[in-house]
């Protein structure tokens, strides 16, 4: 699974990567994760992802994001807050398994 | 408490949310974001100039003016780079070709001056009117010639390529008649009726300038920041996209008064913020970092170890949304009151001489007692404040953690989380 992490410059999102990859590797998924900000987003996000995670500072930017993600035919989902820190990768998974299966 | 957070959900997040994501703003900010790189190594140059120990500071004194060469090209042309790159991003998001939008918001720009001819030594735009100074100038002739080619585009009012012409010319094309109208248009303006664009902009804009250097200027964007924050919604982005152009305007004039050996006139520039207020992240939550490692509650205790070295460079958004601070009535108060107080201090601190005002662009990933030092051209005087602002933010945090401490151990939620750091 390749998922698309998208946050406001991309330096929170780098630790939130680690710890989905840590929570992967625990469960023994097989999952890469990619965080980029939200200026090279529109330029990523063509690249073939099977999920875009929206982090929640910028959810208010989900609409925009949303619309570059439908042109490429990828599910979106925003990340709930509570998932968004370094121990949090359980919680991310729990969400991407809802949509991904 | 709740009701804070209903209120804030009502009515100042949907408007600063909508204001900072409306087309126009959204284009500045991408614009100017994507200038930031050469202003931060444009104004290295500054430090290496102007280096903070004397004895290279004299060393370096005789090559003053070639040293600052880079500066100039960079720092010193700001507002030329910016006016292609909000083009740029301005067409795009109209979906129009990005290029043809940054070309023609630059020549927009540039044709807002009027060059000076040297006999014998050629014709000369005076670069004053290209620097970070001119910004204002820069964002509404962008805005205009691309609404130029949008409209122009919009009425098909585009020469039409045969068949087989590759996609690349056609489109360069397409700016042809939006160039036909937007660059005499200007110069009637500007040449036969004499008015002077560049002057007008920069007056209009001058009030909102020097608000954003008083201390009222200073504390409404750290307060509107944190609220924003404290409902989980990234707040410098959101606030950045208003009032970065007035940032950038502050910090030109501070750099060119350093680089002119001048005193530092403005508080207000970005890096106050950076540096002094937003220690460990927006909300100064280095306090809460450091009071939570000795906290009697488990969870507290890891979260602030898996937090303590992203906060040292300013990245918090794993102590907002870990602790969490969003949304917790019991830290709302000190996450907006902290900030406050410390950027009170500071003000003062620095309208008084205590310490030098900041002038210099570093990155915002580096500790702050180093970004401190660096972006006040190596003042030390900057580190202790930047010491004594954590200890007052550990203050005001201490009694707020304490209470958000007991209600985790009275609901048993402590160490639920123990476990998995190990």
């Amino acid at each position: 699974m390749k998922l698309l992490l998208v946050c406001s410059g991309g330096m929170s999102s780098a630790i939130v990567v680690k710890a989905i990859e840590k929570e992967a590797a625990k469960t023994g998924q097989d999952i890469s994760v990619k965080s980029v900000g939200s200026g090279e987003y529109t330029e990523e996000v063509k690249n073939g992802w099977d999920l875009v995670l929206v982090a929640p500072q910028v959810r208010h930017r989900a609409d925009f994001f949303r619309e570059a993600a439908d042109e490429h035919k990828v599910p979106l989902i925003i990340i709930p807050p509570q998932g968004y820190n370094p121990m949090g990768g359980a919680v991310i998974l729990a969400e991407v398994k809802k949509i991904l299966g | 408490m709740y009701k804070i957070f209903e209120l804030l959900d009502k009515y100042l997040i949907p408007f600063m949310t909508k204001l900072s994501e409306q087309r126009h703003l959204r284009a500045v900010r991408d614009g100017i974001i994507s200038t930031i790189p050469l202003i931060i190594v444009g104004s290295f140059f500054l430090i290496l100039a102007f280096p903070p120990i004397p004895s290279l500071a004299a060393a370096a004194k005789p090559y003053i003016g070639q040293i600052l060469i880079p500066f100039r090209m960079t720092m010193g042309l700001m507002a030329l780079y910016a006016s292609h790159s909000i083009g740029y991003h301005l067409a795009k998001s109209y979906k129009l070709d990005g290029v043809s939008g940054g070309i023609l918001a630059m020549a927009a720009f540039l044709l807002t001056s009027i060059p000076v001819v040297y006999p014998d030594k050629g014709i000369a735009l005076l670069m004053e009117n290209l620097g970070g100074g001119s910004m204002f100038v820069a964002i509404i002739m962008a805005i205009f010639a691309v609404e130029v080619l949008r409209f122009a585009k919009s009425r098909k009012l585009t020469i039409k390529m045969p068949e087989g012409v590759p996609d690349s010319v056609a489109k360069s094309f397409e700016a042809l008649i939006p160039a036909a109208v937007i660059i005499p248009v200007i110069w009637l303006v500007r040449v036969f009726l004499g008015f002077d664009i560049h002057h007008f902009v920069l007056q209009l804009f001058q009030p909102l300038v020097l608000a954003g250097n008083t201390l009222a200027g200073v504390l409404v964007p750290v307060v509107i920041i944190c609220l924003l924050w404290a409902t989980g919604i990234h707040g410098d982005s959101v606030v950045g996209s208003v009032a970065r152009p007035i940032w950038l305007v502050l910090l030109d004039q501070n750099i060119a008064a350093a680089a002119a050996g001048q005193p530092i006139p403005n508080i207000g520039p970005e890096p106050f913020f950076q540096w002094f207020v937003w220690i460990g992240g927006s909300g100064a939550t280095i306090g809460l970092v450091l009071v939570m490692f000795f906290s009697k509650a488990p969870y507290l205790r890891s979260m602030s170890k898996a937090t303590v070295l992203p906060s040292i460079c300013n990245i918090n958004e794993p102590v907002i949304f870990g602790v969490p601070v969003m949304l917790n009535p019991l830290l709302f108060l000190p996450f907006v009151l902290s900030p406050v107080v410390i950027a009170i201090l500071t003000y003062f601190v620095m309208d008084v001489g205590l310490v030098n005002k900041p002038y210099i662009l570093v990155p915002w990933t580096l500790p702050a007692p180093i970004g401190a030092y660096l972006s006040t051209g190596g003042d030390w005087r900057a580190i202790v404040l930047v010491f004594v602002n954590i200890v007052i933010t550990a203050v005001l945090y201490y009694p707020f953690f304490k209470a958000y401490e007991r209600k985790l151990i009275r609901e048993g939620a402590a160490g639920e989380l123990e476990e998995e750091t190990k």
